[in-house]
């Protein structure tokens, strides 16, 4: 069987003399990332994956603020790729739950009709879907942007530590996409996060994930601490939700073997939601069955 | 705003009132309001090394990192100093009957001024105010009632009670004492309903300003409660035992949901452990569930399991058991534990005829326990 590829696309230069992402170097690190993603030799590069006429949404995770949220040079960068693929922009949506955060995070919100958009959940006339989903343990509204203005998804989320889940990458990311995501974090996120990425909102939709690893909250996440914070300068790509995540989780662990921290399984912390993921089918958990590329940006 | 979709039926709605703030019934969180947020700091907190902080108000003890939000997702980490979101931001607000809570030996048919604000610290999953309780603040309509306003709001509407319901008051611990602190200088009581998720010591800081709590207590084995409620057992039983033990008049409720919780001889344990622990004194209302939120594909309650769990608890020594949600059952009635006649009687949240002086059976004189004026 053939591995689930995840590519790790790096730079030093990511960061221009002023600390910003550099949307040149972060342009190149998608487009290398992107067409490393497809699958090997002969396969289409990501941006394929969407058909001409679907609604693409980006879901950015912006609840830590500017300092340790999905940065909106990649964000953005990342909706120019897709309209330069053949999308066309106004089908194309960077949102989260609410207008406040993407603000926060140093985004634009743009609910109007032309142009790529950029809107929280809470933008006026959406809200959540008026019914339950109702999947495995879960019991939730979905985001209307999620549920009623897009096909097609794509996880962007920033890569973090999370005391309670472990990691909090592209999977969790959905948590933003519901609207009681309090009310999933006993046990470790576990089974929750794998149960609301499996239920058919999510699931449906999901095609891409892509991890924000410019900066890695490596310990003491989700809230931004600039001592365990590294500048890894990483964008990291697959098609396999889980797979992803697996790679993201061992980004962290390096980062925290080399500041002496003790693994987040001798934390009691490991996020153990990957191995529940695998087991709905949502992908590959184990490293040995990941086919791991890591590029420098050229 | 926009309210498209904002409002479901108004099944449950209580009275309109007069002034500004219209009555709330229940509604569903399928449009974004504006945010309408407090930001008033939290009581029953520690904070931590690094920003972070530990709620102390309740058993889950949430710990939490700047930014983040507890459980309930009203209460929230900024900076390091936490903060209630729900301060005086009411999301429902009724005049009801006392029965409705229900109250059965607090001022029989008197109202309330019942309010709520969104959250709550567990999640039943037999919910019935789940739009509003499941939710975050930002997702439901919120009005600005302060304490202050709250009491002058009931006094203007006759109520001699303000009731903290629908959601979990624990959640809005601060406004609820405030508010039960300013109501009692006008002298209305305040009464509680709660699934008992409450630490002993905001318990006992709760227990100084208010006049009644109903507990609902959900189930009696640590399982039921780690599975239908996601909450705990033990820290309920502990409140009780609290509020049973304190000046604060206290009823019990349990919703039987046919096959989850109907067990005869857990029910004749939970009959037994109130006995022993809160005295035969204390009313238990078994209630009739309803299919609701995530349990849909269970029936309505028999009403013969109901009157089958009345009679384990008068086997068992309780004297004043109700069945409730079956309106013109003549379980609904108060009967004089000395003669046995009927001392009040009710039609669902009515009261039809009351034979009572001063606390009394009118007949034989028996006193029967409760606050009645
Ligand atoms: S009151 Fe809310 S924040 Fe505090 S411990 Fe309970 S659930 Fe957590």
């Amino acid at each position: 069987m053939a591995k689930a590829r995840v590519v790790v696309v790096r730079s030093a230069r990511a960061w221009t003399a002023a600390g910003d992402p550099d949307p040149a170097v972060i342009d190149r690190m998608l487009e290398r990332g992107l067409a490393l993603t497809g699958g090997g030799p002969g396969t289409a590069p990501a941006a394929a994956l969407f058909r001409p006429g679907d609604r693409v949404g980006i879901k950015v995770n912006t609840i830590g603020g500017r300092a340790i949220s999905t940065r909106p040079e990649v964000a953005l960068a990342l909706a120019r790729r897709l309209a330069a693929a053949g999308l066309a922009a106004k089908d194309i949506f960077v949102w989260d739950r609410t207008t406040r955060e993407l603000r926060d995070a140093g985004y634009s919100p743009n609910a109007g009709r032309s142009g790529v958009r950029v809107l929280g959940t809470d933008a006026d006339g959406l809200g959540y879907g008026p019914e339950l989903v109702v999947h495995l343990g879960v019991g939730s509204l979905f985001s209307r942007v999620l549920t009623e203005l897009t096909t097609a998804s794509i996880s962007l989320a920033i890569l973090k530590d999370h005391g309670l889940a472990g990691v909090t990458a592209g999977m969790k990311n959905y948590f933003g996409a519901i609207h009681n995501p309090n009310k999933y974090h006993d046990s470790r996120c576990d089974p929750a996060v794998a149960e609301v990425f499996d239920a058919p909102p999510v699931r449906s939709r999901h095609r891409l994930s892509v991890l924000d690893a410019l900066t890695v909250q490596f310990h003491k996440g989700p809230s931004y601490h600039a001592r365990w914070a590294a500048r890894y300068g990483g964008l990291v790509f697959g098609l396999d939700p889980v797979a992803v995540d697996r790679v993201g989780w061992e980004i962290i662990e390096r980062l925290r073997a080399g500041a002496g921290l003790p693994t987040l399984e001798a934390e009691g912390r490991a996020p153990g939601y990957l191995r529940t993921a695998e087991r709905l089918g949502l992908g590959t958990f184990d490293l040995a069955a990941i086919e791991t590329i890591e590029e420098d940006e050229p | 705003m926009n309210r498209r979709g904002f409002f479901r039926g108004a099944a449950g709605a209580g009275l309109v009132l007069g002034g500004g703030l219209p009555a709330i019934g229940r509604r569903l969180c399928a449009a974004a309001a504006g945010p309408n947020l407090s930001r008033v700091e939290a009581r029953h907190y520690v904070k931590l090394p690094d920003r972070e902080i530990e709620c102390r108000l309740c058993p889950r003890f949430c710990r939490l990192g700047d930014k983040e939000r507890g459980y309930c997702g009203v209460r929230e980490n900024v900076g390091g100093t936490y903060y209630s979101l729900v301060y005086g931001k009411v999301c429902s607000l009724n005049v009801d009957p006392i029965e409705k809570k229900p109250f059965f030996h607090f001022l029989p048919g008197a109202t309330a001024l019942s309010l709520a604000t969104a959250g709550c610290n567990v999640n039943c999953k037999f919910c019935q105010n789940w739009e509003i309780s499941q939710v975050r603040p930002e997702q439901v309509e919120a009005y600005d009632l302060s304490p202050e306003d709250a009491a002058a709001r009931a006094a203007g509407s006759g109520c001699p009670a303000i009731a903290y319901t629908y959601t979990e008051p624990t959640v809005f611990f601060e406004y609820m004492v405030d508010t039960a602190v300013r109501a009692r200088r006008r002298g209305i009581r305040s009464v509680v309903v709660t699934g008992g998720h409450i630490n002993p010591e905001p318990l006992a800081e709760l227990l100084q300003v208010v006049d009644a709590v109903k507990v609902d207590l959900k189930g009696f084995t640590e399982a039921f409660y780690r599975s239908y409620v996601r909450g705990a057992l033990k820290p309920v039983l502990e409140t009780i035992r609290t509020v049973a033990g304190s000046k604060v008049w206290l009823e019990i409720v349990v919703l039987v949901i046919p096959t989850l919780n109907d067990d005869p001889a857990t029910i004749r344990e939970m009959c037994r452990w109130i006995r022993s622990e809160a005295g035969d004194r204390v009313p238990v209302h078994f209630s009739r569930f309803q299919p609701m939120y995530l349990v849909r594909n269970l029936p309505p309650t028999p009403v013969s399991t109901l009157v089958a769990a009345k009679r384990i608890a008068l086997e068992e020594g309780l004297r004043f058991v109700y069945v409730g949600n079956v309106p013109g059952h003549e379980a609904e009635n108060t009967f004089c534990p000395g003669c046995g006649r009927e001392v009040i009687s009710r039609f669902g949240f009515t009261i039809k005829a009351m034979r009572m002086k001063k606390g009394r059976c009118e007949s034989c004189g028996t006193p029967i326990p409760g606050i009645w004026a």
